[in-house]
């Protein structure tokens, strides 16, 4: 009469391992042990019927009384269900679990482990069942098992089954499309079930080991590309909207984002790698919607992204990645924007170490990490800009003249590439003050990387300088050399003092430099329009009374190079004289010196008669030059050294300094020692120098002051005027203090700032004895050594110079931390 | 019931539209499904045979031979304990994709796993294939062969059994990879997270 009952009596005979006697079915019942009889109690004759609710409160007063019998309880429920299974009977096996739920819930936590091994095995045979109304049931339970805190986890629960057959269903194939979506929800569900219970607990399965990683993430990936379209804006915020819960895709997102957020930073990459490999199975990168989908949820969970792959691919990737990186940049703080613009160049470098292959491909690669690099930077404030452009800069080979051996072809390439990711940063950065836009250190490398041997990585730098310099709009009028600016329609405004400080600090270097650029054998027209641009901006945004003597000085000296330097060819000799004369026109225009105006224009007038080719247009080529018109025999077509004095001096101008002999000579392997012997002939300079090097600051460390030997004698110069006097005695101690403090706040921020590596290599000793020997020797004949403003001795304002930029302090910043 | 002694995991590779999954559905449930459609990424199946008196449990994992699926698939292999290759005896190219995926198989699957070459769709009448290049080719790869048809139930039940038969034997000699007890290593970037952190920590309060 009452089957079912039968039924389980008859099984239990066979099954239970706590027989006590083998008897009829008519008395047993007594003879079994209390938490069967309650159990079986629960189930009702028909299934339609439902639990039997008085018989389970019943059942889980027994549990809640005698929770030692748990383990049992849950054993025999499984066994039950077990075989209703098996007889498909499943009405019956839907009640059981029900009671399982029931039961876990009002588990306390402290027995909660005795029971949850059969709820598991429970909630396992039912996943192994084909029908999909058991598989979605199992997985509820699940869901609501992994939503119950424990406070002692077992550690030796193991999840794989549930990770595989749940990343299985989100794959479900199923014919009907709803039943299909209901599996596929349930699958996501159930992951997100196994995510939440296993994230949080180190000791349980770590399930950021790549075996369950490579199902769950293309499981989620999967739902999520079906979806029809991509509504970005959602990346914004978790899904707050109705309906997640019943369309995959959507579900998926929200899980994947849950995912990424319990990610700490160590665990991110082994969420990316399956995600990456999933778009290159699936290709998903073309077109990008969804990848820039993904990829924003992602980024706004985490801080920091990186990529591996293949030509094409990678570079749709890239492309990508510079969607993203704005959020990235906007968000991001601390480490991560190194950590950030380190992977760009990281992925750059060895893009160039493997160039060969495919050379569109790679290019193309290229030049999105580029964008990606500009389209971060852009979304940083400036400060950041000009850390970022110094860490680039670093990055920089140096395969430089100076540097020992030959620079590989790998390394050029690498150079032009870093430079040109230079250029996009420095693109985005709007230059206000000079002395912030080049801090010492990042001059000083950019002018060493501009005796490089390709000439289109020095075209590069060039840009550089301008796109930094160029604070009014020039650059676009001034790219090719003319004496005609009248009509050009330049902004020309009055130079700041900071700015006069900058120059006169660094104007010497950056003349040298860009003169020294001017005499190389292999430049090209391009090379030679690019420096006469950086002139003329310098030109421009720096020209006043004290800087006119300068440039006229530098303008000259062009000009004779134009005439006299051996290396170079006809040809350059003409461009050189056209540069120098456009320079020259331009100095008028900047500043009111009628008289100059009207010299110049004499002579352009009688080179536009006499010798057309010594004007601007410059031209690669200048063919059939007869040998009379070569600029060496045109010397009264040249600005006069006296005749540009004295017009100077009828405007008002000390031009006295024009008349001392030029600092610049061609060639840069004699430049050195022709330098030297320009400076101070002899002794006191190199001791000075010296001293300043080895010594450091007075301001920086003052035990150096009492170490022997660097005592500072003042230079017993004669002309050295008042005023010149009272600037070495305030000027140098109030641009000290800036600059310190601008060091300090550099480094400040480099330490905040900076990754943990990175701080570790910087605060580890990088030089050996002799490479740091080595640096300081060439320091000391490098540093730059401005010809002076006013009419102060070169010496005395070398030597502040120098303070204010120890070399010391950059080659050594470690030292200053502690 | 519950009651099974063995538990093994068995995966079934090859490419897409080799019979895989006709396979497994004629083994598990007994029925050839005309017009199944591809599989996407896994499927799963389960099966308790006797073997000896003794109940054994076949986790049957059912890959997707699509392309697209690979790395998912790819990471069922590992803890797999046999791996079913299927080709279609009436279809040349799915023949040689066999090193392929073979060497798929040595990258992530399990060195010691029980790899059983099966040769699918013996009902075709146009066969490419002949047995003994099949039989040739696994006993080069150290591999066990078989021909089977899942439309005409022919070797199917066998394949299987016999998997079951070799691996309870494994198993006894405890030769089988033991995939329960591999507790994977625990985070070991804890220590270096939490040196940077502390790190950091210290640099930001020396610096205020």
């Amino acid at each position: 009469m009452m089957p079912a009952r039968k039924m389980a009596h008859r099984a239990c005979f066979f099954v239970s391992r706590t027989v006590y006697l083998t008897c009829c079915c008519g008395c047993c019942s007594a003879l079994r042990p209390r938490y069967k009889r309650l159990v079986d109690n629960i189930f009702p004759a028909s299934p339609q019927d439902g639990l039997v609710k008085s018989n389970m409160e019943k059942l889980t007063f027994y549990s809640l009384s005698s929770p030692e019998k748990l383990d049992r309880i849950g054993e025999y429920l499984f066994q039950k269900a077990s075989r209703d299974i098996y007889r498909r009977r499943h009405g019956f096996v839907i009640i059981a679990m029900e009671a399982m739920d029931q039961l876990l819930l009002a588990c306390h936590s402290q027995t909660l482990n005795l029971f949850v091994e059969s709820f598991l095995k429970m909630v396992q045979k039912l996943l192994e069942s084909t029908d999909p109304q058991l598989q979605i049931l199992a997985t509820q339970s699940f869901v609501r098992f992994a939503n119950i805190e424990e406070d002692t986890p077992s550690y030796h629960r193991r999840y794989d089954f549930f990770v595989s057959k749940f990343s299985a269903m989100c794959h479900s194939n199923h014919g009907d499309k709803n039943t299909r979506d209901k599996i596929r929800l349930a699958g996501i569900q159930g992951l997100q079930g196994v995510i939440r219970k296993t994230v949080s607990d180190d000791l349980v399965e770590n399930i950021w080991e790549a075996q369950h990683m490579d199902k769950i993430v293309p499981s989620l990936l999967y739902n999520m590309q079906s979806a029809e379209k991509y509504e970005t804006l959602s990346c914004m915020e978790s899904d707050g909207r109705d309906g997640v819960e019943e369309q995959p895709p959507r579900l998926a997102e929200a899980c994947l984002r849950e995912l990424v957020g319990r990610a700490s930073f160590g665990h991110i990459r082994s969420v990316l790698r399956p995600v990456l490999t999933h778009f290159d199975r699936h290709d998903l990168w073309i077109p990008t919607d969804f990848a820039v989908h993904t990829f924003k949820i992602i980024m706004f969970s985490i801080q920091a992204g990186a990529g591996r792959g293949r030509g094409r691919v990678r570079a749709a990737r890239a492309t990508v990645l510079s969607n993203i990186v704005a959020i990235a940049a906007g968000e991001s703080v601390g480490p991560s924007v190194l950590e950030i613009i380190n992977n760009l160049l990281t992925n750059l470098r060895t893009s160039v170490a493997r160039d060969s292959e495919k050379e569109t491909d790679e290019k193309l690669y290229q030049e999105a990490l580029i964008n990606a690099l500009g389209e971060f930077a852009d979304h940083l404030p400036d400060y950041q800009k000009i850390d970022i452009m110094m860490f680039i800069v670093n990055k920089i080979p140096s395969g430089a003249r100076g540097g020992a051996g030959k620079a590989t072809r790998a390394d050029a390439m690498l150079q032009g590439i870093l430079l040109k990711s230079l250029l996009k940063v420095g693109t985005t950065y709007k230059t206000t003050e000079l002395s912030k836009a080049f801090p010492a250190a990042f001059l000083e490398a950019l002018l060493r990387l501009s005796s490089a041997s390709e000439p289109s990585t020095r075209v590069l730098l060039q840009r550089i300088l301008h796109t930094l310099l160029d604070r009014r709009g020039n650059a676009p009028h001034l790219a090719t050399p003319t004496v005609d600016y009248a009509e050009l329609g330049l902004t020309v405004e009055k130079c700041s003092r900071q700015d006069l400080i900058f120059i006169s600090k660094h104007g010497y270097a950056i003349f040298s430099s860009l003169y020294d650029g001017l005499q190389l054998e292999s430049n090209t027209v391009e090379n030679i329009e690019a420096i006469y641009t950086t002139l003329a901006l310098l030109v421009i945004e720096l020209g006043s009374e004290e800087t006119v003597c300068d440039v006229m000085q530098l303008i000259l000296a062009i000009q004779q190079s134009g005439i006299s330097n051996p290396v170079i060819s006809v040809s350059q000799q003409c461009q050189l004289q056209a540069v120098s004369l456009s320079l020259a026109t331009l100095l008028p225009h900047v500043m009111m010196l009628p008289r100059v105006a009207d010299y110049l224009n004499k002579i352009v007038e009688a080179r536009r008669e006499e010798a057309i080719h010594l004007l601007p247009p410059v031209l690669e080529d200048y063919p059939h030059l007869s040998p009379t018109k070569m600029p060496s025999k045109l010397p009264f077509l040249m600005i006069d050294q006296m005749a540009l004095a004295e017009c100077l001096k009828a405007c008002g101008i000390e031009s006295s300094r024009l008349q001392s002999p030029s600092p610049y000579t061609p060639g840069g392997g004699i430049s050195l020692a022709h330098r030297h012997s320009w400076v101070e002939a002899g002794a006191t300079q190199g001791r000075d120098s010296l001293a300043d090097i080895t010594a450091g600051p007075t301001t920086e460390m003052d035990s150096a002051n009492s170490s022997p030997g660097v005592q500072r004698h003042p230079m017993q110069n004669e002309s050295v005027s008042l005023e010149a006097l009272r600037r070495a005695a305030n000027g140098p101690s109030e641009m000290e203090r800036r600059d310190a403090e601008r060091r300090k706040a550099t480094l400040n921020n480099a330490f905040r700032t900076a990754p943990f590596g990175h701080l570790v290599d910087l605060t580890q000793p990088k030089y050996e004895v002799k490479d740091k020997l080595e640096e300081l020797f060439n320091s000391i004949s490098e540093e730059p050594l401005l010809p002076v403003s006013g009419s102060c001795s070169p010496g005395t304002q070398t030597k502040s110079y120098q303070q204010n930029v120890p070399p010391y302090t950059k080659y050594f910043p470690e030292l200053f931390l502690y | 019931m519950e009651d099974y002694k063995f538990l093994f995991k068995v995966v079934l590779v090859g490419n897409a539209g080799v019979g895989k999954t006709c396979l497994v559905r004629r083994f598990t449930q007994g029925l050839f499904p005309p017009g199944q459609g591809a599989t996407i990424g896994v499927d799963f199946m389960i099966k308790t045979v006797e073997v000896d008196g003794e109940k054994v449990k076949l986790q049957i994992w059912d890959t997707a031979g699509q392309e697209r699926f690979r790395s998912i698939t790819q990471s069922y292999y590992r803890s797999a304990h046999a791996l079913i290759l299927v080709y279609d005896i009436s279809c040349q190219p799915t023949f040689d994709c066999l090193p392929d995926w073979l060497r798929e198989i040595e990258e992530y699957a399990n060195n010691k796993v029980l790899r059983i070459l099966v040769g699918n769709k013996t009902d075709r009448e146009d066969r490419e294939i002949p047995r003994h290049i099949g039989e040739d080719f696994a006993q080069r790869h150290g591999m066990y062969f078989l021909e089977t048809s899942a439309k005409e139930a022919e070797n199917v039940e066998r394949l299987f059994m016999e998997i079951a038969v070799e691996l309870m034997e494994q198993a006894k000699c405890k030769e089988l990879p033991k995939y329960d007890g591999n507790l994977g290593p625990i985070n070991g970037g804890v220590s270096c997270r939490i040196r940077f952190f502390v790190y950091i920590f210290l640099i930001r309060k020396l610096l205020q």
